[in-house]
């Protein structure tokens, strides 16, 4: 298959590209692209969530927290490097996730995404108690100590980038799969799906808790990076807000849609606070109105409307029907043998 | 020979509305049972009682010997239910073909190429297999009609049920319809909601009739057609006798 091939090439070439970066940028200009590839990967996550499971979350910044918690805590108690217990992070995001599904997925829509807030808000609020995790005033990496700082900031954008092109490529295999079908077809009509035998609330639960583990190691890794961690950061809104508007500008129920949105929400804000040197506050300002104008222009988001207009389709996971039956190729071969 | 389908007492209500009260029938492979009956009368929550995204407040309902009443609606459809819906219910962003393959794949529970060669037969019968590769979102309305019931066929069911699918189409178009349809009827029992009289006829064996969800008349298309009954209900003739 040719497009499996270009997509094979393209991602080894993005591999080769994450691996070099960091011996040619420098520090600052790497740590933007970390945080840019996890910001990528937990929108990644919200619009498996939104875009194929219809569920909107206003929470996913409690399996951020879950997972970087997780991170820190077990490292204390372990006492390894925190990259050896990564592990932990999406593993407790999931369980979480796989735990709250349960009185959450009888809620719908509105009350689907406030529930979640809600649900966040509470563990942030016992967090804040909690002097066993550092309380209100947070914590510091335990074994940053057994960290080697020359490697740092490029083993972060090296994890980074492998976690961010590793998501895209699994999803992509996911949605070309039969699970992936059964997916898209919720998102599109999620009444004609459940009429053809496909098990709706299975798919969602699948969705929710991938979605979790995803955002679960997405956000351990930010914050092994800050080497720090306070609820404040960690159980934010803001992480939502951002996910959710990089997916609705970017284009939802698409995996291209999230890439675009990444690219347009920080270059935006490197432009806005960089060279036209305002405050971060009229980039919030900018994010919003460009936000508005897409939904008013283009409601499924940029990158539907442009690849409808350019014709051009990237991580496309159309199935093309198969060409003819065989028994249509050996009537045609006959025929023409005979002529 | 028994019954596929057998319906019992199915009863179901929204307050004061009766939607259901006691209707029961049978069908067997093979057999088409049109259902007729003015607007509001429960033809279509009698679909969706069938298929399960209405529960019945009462009654029963065996596919197979198999009550089914108390299943979700997925796993009725795999249990061989395959409905085309009033307005068409596609998968707008996805392909013809990806439309029908969901069906192949969760509802006949087809893999790989056997679901792919499954899939394209029934394109092929429902004449959509020129357009495949088209978005299901833009296609016409005949299209459309023909994809609600390429979809019901993929999903390999025992029974289908069609609600008004030849509504809103031209006169050639219903034609061509009701020859795709006849062309599966062997294989499947069939129920048809319809307003179309002359395709109903040709295509049921039997006809029943509801009003205020009560089933008031079954039998021969002619007789149905011609009752006092059917009449009165839908010309507003009034018959001595009945309510």
């Amino acid at each position: 298959m040719p497009t499996r091939t270009i997509l094979a090439f393209s991602g080894l070439v993005l591999a080769a590209v994450v691996a070099g970066a960091p011996f040619v940028l420098n520090e600052g200009v790497l740590r933007l692209a970390t945080e840019c590839l996890l910001v990528l990967t937990m929108a990644q996550m919200w619009n498996l969530l939104a875009g194929y499971a219809g569920l909107v979350s206003l929470g996913h910044q409690v399996f951020i927290a879950f997972g970087a918690y997780a991170l820190f805590l077990t490292s204390g108690w372990l006492e390894v490097t925190p990259i050896w217990v990564l592990p932990v992070a999406p593993l407790v995001a999931a369980i979480v996730a796989a735990i709250i599904a349960f009185p959450l997925f009888r809620l719908r829509d509105a009350y689907f995404s406030i529930a979640m807030w809600v649900f966040a808000e509470i563990v942030g609020a016992f967090t804040m108690k909690s002097q066993a995790v550092g309380g209100t005033s947070g914590m510091p990496l335990a074994t940053s100590k057994l960290i080697d700082f020359d490697w740092f900031e490029p083993t972060m954008f090296w994890l980074a980038g492998a976690l961010a092109l590793g998501t895209i490529a699994a999803l992509y295999r996911l949605m070309t799969s039969s699970f992936g079908l059964g997916l898209m077809s919720v998102r599109d009509n999620d009444l004609a799906a459940m009429s053809l035998g496909v098990d709706v609330r299975h798919n969602r639960f699948v969705a929710f808790v991938l979605s979790a583990a995803g955002c679960g190691l997405a956000g351990a890794l930010s914050f092994m990076g800050n080497l720090f961690i306070a609820p404040l950061a960690a159980f934010d809104v803001n992480w939502s807000v951002y996910m959710m508007f990089i997916v609705i500008i970017g284009g939802i129920g698409t995996l291209e849609g999230p890439i675009l949105g990444v690219i347009i929400f920080f270059g935006l804000r490197e432009l806005m606070t960089g060279p036209l040197g305002l405050s971060g506050g009229w980039y919030l300002v900018g994010l919003g109105l460009i936000a508005v104008i897409v939904m008013m222009v283009a409601p499924r988001g940029i990158w539907p409307a442009l690849r409808d207009r350019i014709g051009v389709r990237l991580l496309d996971v159309q199935r093309a029907a198969p060409r003819s039956s065989p028994a249509t190729v050996a009537s045609t071969v006959s025929e023409r043998s005979a002529v | 020979m028994a019954p596929l389908l057998s319906v019992n007492g199915l009863c179901k209500r929204f307050g004061e509305i009766v939607v259901a009260d006691g209707v029961g029938f049978e069908l067997t492979r093979g057999e088409c049972l049109g259902v007729i009956g003015p607007n509001g009368a429960g033809k279509s929550s009698l679909l969706n009682l069938i298929v399960g995204l209405l529960t019945a407040d009462a009654g029963s309902i065996m596919l197979d010997g198999e009550e089914i009443s108390g299943l979700p609606p997925h796993r009725r459809a795999r249990k061989g239910l395959g409905r085309a819906f009033q307005i068409p219910q596609p998968f707008p962003h996805l392909s013809v073909y990806e439309n029908a393959l969901v069906a192949a794949s969760y509802g006949a529970g087809l893999y790989g190429d056997a679901a792919a060669s499954w899939t394209m037969e029934v394109l092929q019968r429902t004449g959509l297999e020129a357009k495949a590769d088209k978005l299901a979102g833009a296609l016409p309305l005949i299209d459309r009609k023909r994809l609600e019931f390429a979809k019901a066929l993929a999903s390999k069911p025992k029974l289908i049920l069609l609600d008004e699918i030849a509504a809103g189409l031209t006169e050639p178009e219903v034609e061509r319809l009701v020859a795709v349809i006849k062309t599966v009827k062997a294989d499947h029992a069939m129920i048809w909601i319809e307003h179309i009289p002359h395709a109903l006829r040709a295509v049921s064996d039997r006809i029943l009739v509801l009003d205020f969800g009560r089933k008031v008349l079954e039998g021969p298309p002619a007789d149905v057609m011609d009752s006092a009954i059917v009449r009165e209900i839908y010309m507003g003739l009034k018959a001595d006798g009945v309510a």
